[in-house]
């Protein structure tokens, strides 16, 4: 019965496909992948190479791809298309690197770790910041305030930015696989602005993953371990001799090499004081000496004076931390449910490799458990990708700039530089809520149909930090404490207590506001043009020439999974019917919004989000 | 408002013509006679620092810990001989003045994790030290509903917690419930919001898990916004609050739900560095957000059917460390609030002078007689079952 269905259904399709079959190339219906092939590791025969197989590489190892781009890799051997993925260093590579803003300046540095902690210096030494207090009058440490939320502000920006920068670099890289190992990485090595508050740092971070991506990993760890951000984010200012910081030794056992349940607390507390002393210095990595231990440490059963590359080193030579990293590369890029015998010869292949990522990510791309069915069309898409992966599927050449990239992908669970914690994004199902399934279609509704109250965030504080107020009141020529006292219900209290201006060293609220002023008049804005898409044109590039052929071919661009007839049927009426034809000629000259319509639907399956 | 109500109309006609209205509640009232009771979990991520949310200010051991960090009983909101509240939290002192709040003590396990997601883990499944793929509200919605009633479990976050998850109920699992609505075009309505049948699944468990996931949401989005939107209360929640009032709303609107799961989130209570102020703060929104619900179900009049529970993966280390913050512990307070409760203490506290190898008090209250004692007293499961063996409840339900 269920045979018989997709006989039908590739009849139909093959019919359907004789049209497509100019830019698809060698697509063609697929034969199911023998049950043989799950947990196969050996290399998939060249004869079993196919379009869709050659799309689902491109979903994996980069954002998916356009018809164009899967044909160019099926018309490779799978380990010719394996490699030119994968091994990508001769494939120039010319990004724009990252264009600051001009945003900072030396007088920030060392930042403080608190408003607080600025403000307090500034009494004590009549200084903080780069900038003096006042001699005499009133708020005579305002400078100081609105120095210190300025950079938490125009750093904030300047993050949102670099999420732009890069999310165009993923959308456009001749290199897909060097970017999804990128973010790979950001979400193993998760560091956050949250906490680390500096972009600088975090544009360092991502440029050292991306030279790592497909390194061999100990180098990797060992560039991490001496990265600013993660230095900052770990508290390696405070892992000093005789107060040793747990936080990034814990971490890199736990989170980072072994797993958890691999080693003791002492482990962790010795593993400490070998980092002692790491810190940083502006945006360069220094081992402060004096702060560092070189006592005798155990750590994992090796006593020496040992340093952090030691320790390093020893973490590496723990069979676990193959099996854990294995595994986790594995579900990131094949599929969630692992065997532990499984884990264990992807384990051993990683070790064997002296941790090699981009020799042990080839044997996994090219093995036959990759096409496997378990594998196939069976992951949930992490927000990124998704959004990225669309927006390449339509032909974009730039993210759009309305709505905000940055925005959308924190609603939907994942902001690029805003990991949610040290463990990063527990990706698989964790991405998917009843909430979060919605959301993933109002994104795209809002691609195809972009917003037209559109404010820019980087622009407009939008009830962000209350600060309208405060501006518009000041504007009014009211005083400064009229103007900053909170609006609401404590109003009524708050005016019976203060009248007039009081006298005070600062106010957050004003310094709030200058921060903002200053943070958007330093900070470039980021770009906003809607999405540039032209759905009419990929269809008559693929010589659409019925309604039905629009959707069959809409779906077989987007989608992993085989549309049934019926749905497609479905989407088709309703095309029709909004187009007033079957015949997309006859509709030629208006047919776009109608076919945004059908996109929309298809894009809101419920599979749209596996690949 | 007539906006609202027009919406829930068409929809609740759009079900009629599905042949669905007469087997979706829309209210308690299809629920059994003693169906109205309602536990809400309120988890504190990061592991909140149980020794300066209540502090014990007569224990010379605590001001030795903690030289700079321990707070001076002046400055405490002092609910007895022993027990103070951190200066910012007036709405939890003023509910265990009340007697509706249970402090119980010492609440932790054997073989403690530092890990937060370890011991969060732990926490979740009810299964310290052991794998368990469903969470502890998840099997009680199971044990409690075998009719599956939709809606029945709810969870706002940012993602679904493992605490929910279970084999029989898919949780309703939102944030942002004005967001909790389909956008769509008129003619695409009947195609994205019936769901386009079809596909076959069978062998791709992850789109059987999608298609699974895009019908709760069917069920519940309508009703969640409409909730929402009709909602409108005079009550106070404070700066940051849990997202107490979302589920204020869907309590006032009637929904059958009877477990909530919210958090403070994103590790919030991880004070390792320079943690006095920032802790006092977070206290300050969780002490306004649950005491203003508080407040709102006695408005509305569900104070009876309401018990909160506060609680974080584990405490924090009693000994400050050097950089004016605190690491990991083991053993911390589980708070059980609402007018069900006889308020008081609760277990015994652990000693501060007694420490373990790391410096971690040693856990009185295996945290699972708390979750017997909300499965069983609360919400009448029979908790050896779920727990996987028998744990003494306590006597916190009048």
């Amino acid at each position: 019965m269920i045979f018989d269905m997709k006989m039908i259904v590739r009849n139909e399709l093959i019919s359907v496909a004789l049209g497509l079959m100019i830019v698809l190339g060698s697509a063609q219906a697929t034969d199911n992948p023998p049950s043989a092939w799950t947990n196969d590791l050996s290399a998939l025969p060249a004869q079993a190479w196919n379009a869709e197989r050659a799309a689902h590489l491109l979903e994996r190892a980069g954002f998916g791809g356009t018809p164009k781009e899967v044909d160019r890799l099926a018309q490779m051997t799978p380990t010719q298309a394996v490699k030119s993925l994968v091994r990508y260093q001769n494939i120039p590579d010319k990004f724009t690197p990252f264009q600051d803003s001009g945003s900072h300046d030396a007088g920030l540095e060392p930042f403080a770790a608190s408003r607080p902690a600025a403000t307090d210096l500034a009494k004590a030494k009549g200084e903080s910041l780069g900038v003096k207090v006042k001699p005499d009058g009133n708020r005579r440490a305002q400078q100081v305030a609105d120095r210190y939320l300025y950079w938490l502000r125009a750093s904030r920006l300047e993050t949102h930015r670099l999420g732009y920068w890069w999310a165009n670099r993923m959308l456009t890289t001749p290199r897909p696989f060097q970017e999804k190992m990128t973010l790979f990485w950001h979400g193993h090595f998760a560091t956050t602005e949250e906490k680390v508050r500096d972009y600088r740092k975090l544009r360092i971070q991502n440029e050292v993953l991306r030279q790592h991506a497909t390194a061999r990993f100990r180098d990797l760890m060992v560039a991490v371990a001496k990265d600013p951000a993660m230095l900052a984010f770990l508290d390696a200012g405070v892992n000093l001799k005789g107060a040793p910081n747990e936080n990034f030794a814990r971490e890199i056992m736990e989170l980072f090499t072994m797993g958890v349940g691999n080693y003791t607390e002492q482990d962790i507390k010795e593993a400490a004081r070998a980092f002692t002393g790491w810190n940083y210095q502006g945006l360069t990595f220094v081992i402060n000496p004096s702060q560092h231990d070189d006592g005798m440490k155990t750590v994992l059963n090796q006593t020496g004076r040992l340093t952090g590359e030691q320790v390093i080193d020893i973490l590496m030579a723990q069979p676990v931390t193959a099996d854990y990293m294995a595994g986790k590369l594995y579900r990131y890029f094949v599929r969630e449910d692992l065997s532990p015998t499984m884990q264990k010869q992807l384990g051993q292949l990683l070790r064997d490799s002296g941790y090699d990522i981009a020799a042990f990510m080839e044997t996994v791309l090219l093995s036959k458990d990759f096409y496997s069915s378990e594998s196939v069309a069976t992951r949930i898409k992490p927000p990124v990708e998704l959004l990225i992966s669309t927006y390449k599927k339509m032909e974009l050449q730039a993210v759009p700039g309305i709505p905000d990239f940055n925005e959308q992908s924190a609603l939907l669970g994942q902001k690029l530089f805003y990991p949610p914690n040290v463990a990063g994004w527990a990706n698989g199902r964790s991405w998917i809520t009843p909430g979060l399934l919605l959301a993933r279609g109002n994104v795209i509704y809002d691609t195809v149909y972009p917003p037209i109250n559109f404010v820019a965030p980087d622009r407009v504080a939008n009830g962000l930090y209350q600060i309208e107020p405060v501006a518009d009141k000041l504007s009014q020529g009211l005083d400064v404490t009229t103007s900053t006292k909170p609006e609401g219900k404590s109003m009524g209290e708050m005016s019976m207590s203060n009248q007039g201006d009081r006298d005070e060293d600062f106010n957050t609220r004003l310094a709030s506001y200058h921060a903002w002023r200053k943070a958007i008049e330093k900070v470039k804005p980021i770009e906003r043009a809607t999405a540039q898409l032209q759905v009419s044109q990929l269809l008559r590039q693929a010589k659409c020439k019925t309604t039905d052929d629009a959707v069959a071919h809409l779906a077989q661009r987007f989608l992993s999974v085989k549309l049934p007839s019926t749905v497609q049927t479905q989407i088709a009426d309703m095309l029709s019917q909004d187009l007033g034809t079957r015949n997309l000629q006859e509709a030629d000259s208006y047919m776009e919004d109608a076919l945004r319509n059908a996109l929309h639907v298809i894009l809101s399956l419920p599979v749209y989000q596996l690949g | 408002m007539h906006h609202d109500t027009l919406h829930r109309r068409q929809f609740l006609q759009a079900l009629a013509g599905m042949g669905m209205g007469a087997t979706l509640p829309l209210g308690h009232t299809a629920q059994a006679a003693d169906s109205n009771r309602i536990l809400v979990v309120v988890e504190l991520t990061g592991a909140n620092d149980g020794f300066n949310t209540l502090v014990p200010y007569t224990d010379d051991a605590y001001y030795r810990l903690r030289p700079q960090l321990g707070i001076r009983a002046n400055r405490l909101r002092k609910i007895d001989d022993l027990y103070g509240f951190n200066p910012g939290m007036a709405g939890f002192e003023r509910l265990f003045k009340e007697g509706q709040m249970a402090v119980v003590h010492g609440c932790g396990y054997d073989n403690p994790s530092y890990s937060h997601f370890t011991s969060a883990a732990y926490w979740h499944t009810g299964v310290p030290n052991g794998g368990e793929p469903y969470g502890w509200l998840g099997r009680l919605a199971d044990a409690i509903d075998p009719q599956l009633t939709p809606n029945f479990l709810v969870n706002i976050d940012e993602r679904q917690s493992l605490a929910v998850r279970a084999a029989k109920h898919v949780p309703v699992v939102f944030d942002d419930p004005e967001r909790f609505s389909r956008k769509g075009l008129y003619q695409s309505r009947p195609l994205i919001d019936k769901g386009l049948g079809g596909f076959d699944a069978s062998g791709n468990m992850s789109q059987q898990f999608l298609e699974e996931v895009a019908q709760s949401a069917r069920q519940a989005s309508e009703q969640v916004r409409a909730a929402w939107n009709q909602y409108k209360t005079p009550v106070d929640y404070g700066i940051l609050s849990m997202d107490l009032p979302k589920v204020a709303a869907m309590i006032h609107a009637q929904l059958p739900t009877r477990i909530y799961h919210t958090a403070y989130r994103h590790n919030a209570f991880d004070t390792h560095v320079h943690q006095a102020e920032l802790h006092q703060r977070l206290l300050t929104y969780v002490s306004d957000g649950v005491s203003g619900f508080m407040q709102d179900m006695k408005r509305i009049g569900r104070d009876k059917d309401v018990t909160v529970m506060v609680y974080s993966e584990f405490g924090r280390r009693p000994a400050e460390n050097t950089s004016l913050g605190t690491d990991h512990g083991t053993a911390n307070h589980v708070y059980l609030i609402g007018q069900p409760i006889k308020g008081g203490h609760y277990g015994q506290a652990p000693s501060l002078t007694n420490l373990n190898a790391e410096g971690n008090v040693l856990h009185t209250t295996d945290f699972r007689r708390v979750y017997a004692t909300v499965m069983q007293s609360w919400m009448g499961a029979n908790s050896q079952a779920l727990l996987n063996g028998p744990f003494d409840t306590l006597p916190v339900f009048a």
